[in-house]
């Protein structure tokens, strides 16, 4: 994209490993063995659904299927219950990432809670009908937690395209 | 400006590939398959199998800063705190000598008495440690996972326990690592014997208490005798769980009068979060002696026989 789109400044092009990168490292967060509690933030969502915004061509769907297949697997849930919660996600930033970028931070956190509130909700429901525990009224709190997220995701992972093209003394990064 | 600035491949026009909405109906419907066939028809294993090895590399990994994050923990809380877990160990253990001592007296009586009474010897259990991976971070269900598979020998459905009594079953098996269902989910189930009473009934996971994931007696009418603070023991008759591991101690009991049932809430006597290591059992069933040889082979003779016969 060469058009800056809302934003002041123009971007470098992403390095495709630098987004494989940040998806490991978010789905190492989710990894990490770090007890049960319904309103924990699920960060690989919050940075599946950043590229899916900002990298519509490189980061689709079918990544994000994969992804919930893993995460699956991880929490032994019904195999594909993150899947259809992704996937679902994931259409949903690509229906509005052309809207959402002329935003500044604070409104695209706004326009993002109800996509991460469907998920869950998605996968609530699902575990219900296959006769799972309801986890507690704590779990309201994790799509907020996610949006809350957002403008953080977004400084970070937009940081390395946001540096100077020609780097010098003054501008070192 | 220098030639990496702008992206030098633009979107193209017209070669877009499937679009969005198609990819979604196309893997929403693939995640609704895998959830039925998971769910139901249990056919997609190898593919959680598979899944699971391409994870564990990961997850041992991250395991070494949390448990590090946790030693730093016990190291800073200082030598104050390491004495009294020193002395809290050491009196359970004066107290469990006594146990200790007198078991193995006991078992040579019980098997005498048994040898008397002309019934069979009972049966002692294998059992295989391990240790807890990771607490599934799911909060619909209540599951940890072990870093011992069915290479290691793990069967389907064997008993759980740690020191302080009955935490679970294996209930689904990787080669590597095995899952976990803790007595709190509400899918598990395990039959209980009173010990003050002797009565049989089965406890389910499932219901909330303000300490924590508990179980519930379910069925018993509302003049059943069971008081607050009755421990239940496994009660050995399921071919699953071998008799008189500590299960749980009733923490509630409501009798109400619009209802023929007590409601009665029980506390595990193993708490699941925070525990470390565990010892899985092998499942009593599959240590029953094989059916005798003769009986089997008269057996064979007799149904034979009158095929036998009804060829000449």
């Amino acid at each position: 994209m060469i058009m800056p789109r809302g934003s002041d400044q123009l971007l470098l092009p992403v390095n495709p490993f630098f987004i494989g990168l940040s998806l490991l490292v978010a789905l190492a967060f989710n990894l990490l063995p770090a007890g049960r509690h319904p309103a924990q933030p699920d960060l690989l969502a919050v940075v599946l659904v950043f590229w899916n915004v900002h990298q519509p061509r490189r980061v689709g769907v079918g990544l994000a299927f994969l992804f919930g297949l893993l995460m699956d697997v991880h929490e032994g849930a019904l195999l594909g219950q993150h899947a259809l919660a992704y996937t679902l996600l994931s259409f949903a930033a690509i229906s509005i990432h052309r809207r959402l970028t002329w935003f500044g931070l604070a409104e695209q956190a706004l326009h993002i809670l109800p996509v991460f509130f469907a998920a869950h909700l998605v996968s609530l429901l699902v575990r219900m009908v296959a006769g799972g525990m309801f986890p507690g009224w704590w779990l309201l709190l994790a799509p907020v937690f996610e949006a809350l997220l957002w403008p953080l995701a977004t400084l970070l992972l937009l940081a390395p395209q946001r540096r100077a093209p020609d780097p010098d003394e003054n501008r070192p990064l | 400006m220098p030639l990496g600035t702008l992206d030098r491949t633009p979107p193209p026009f017209f070669r877009q590939g499937p679009s969005a909405l198609t990819k979604l109906v196309f893997f929403s419907a693939l995640a609704v398959f895998l959830m039925v066939a998971d769910g139901r028809f249990r056919i997609i294993e190898p593919l959680r199998s598979g899944f699971a090895v391409v994870l564990l590399p990961i997850q041992r990994t991250l395991a070494v800063p949390v448990s590090l994050w946790e030693s730093a923990g016990d190291y800073l809380r200082g030598l104050d705190q390491a004495r009294q877990t020193a002395r809290r160990a050491d009196e359970r253990l004066a107290a469990q000598a006594e146990k200790a001592a007198r078991v193995d007296q006991l078992r040579v009586e019980n098997e005498r008495l048994r040898a008397l009474l002309e019934l069979k010897p009972a049966i002692a259990t294998r059992s295989l440690a391990a240790e807890v991976l990771y607490e599934a971070s799911d909060p619909f269900s209540r599951k940890v996972f072990v870093d011992r598979g069915s290479t290691q020998g793990v069967v389907a459905g064997a008993p759980v326990i740690n020191d302080a009594g009955v935490l679970g079953q294996v209930t689904r098996l990787y080669p590597l690592t095995a899952e976990v269902t803790l007595l709190s989910d509400k899918d598990a189930a395990i039959p209980v014997l009173n010990t003050r009473t002797q009565q049989r009934s089965v406890a389910f996971g499932g219901q909330q208490l303000p300490t924590g994931g508990a179980m519930e007696l379910r069925f018993l009418p509302a003049n059943a005798d069971v008081k607050v603070g009755d421990a239940l023991a496994t009660s050995g008759i399921d071919g699953v769980y071998p008799p008189g591991l500590p299960v749980a101690r009733v923490a509630a009991v409501e009798r109400r009068a619009e209802s023929g049932f007590a409601r009665i809430l029980l506390e595990p006597a193993a708490r699941a979060d925070g525990v470390r290591h565990v010892l899985l059992l092998e499942p009593v069933g599959r240590q029953m002696p094989p059916r005798p040889a003769e009986d089997a082979a008269t057996a064979s003779r007799a149904a034979s026989a009158p095929a036998r016969g009804a060829r000449r």
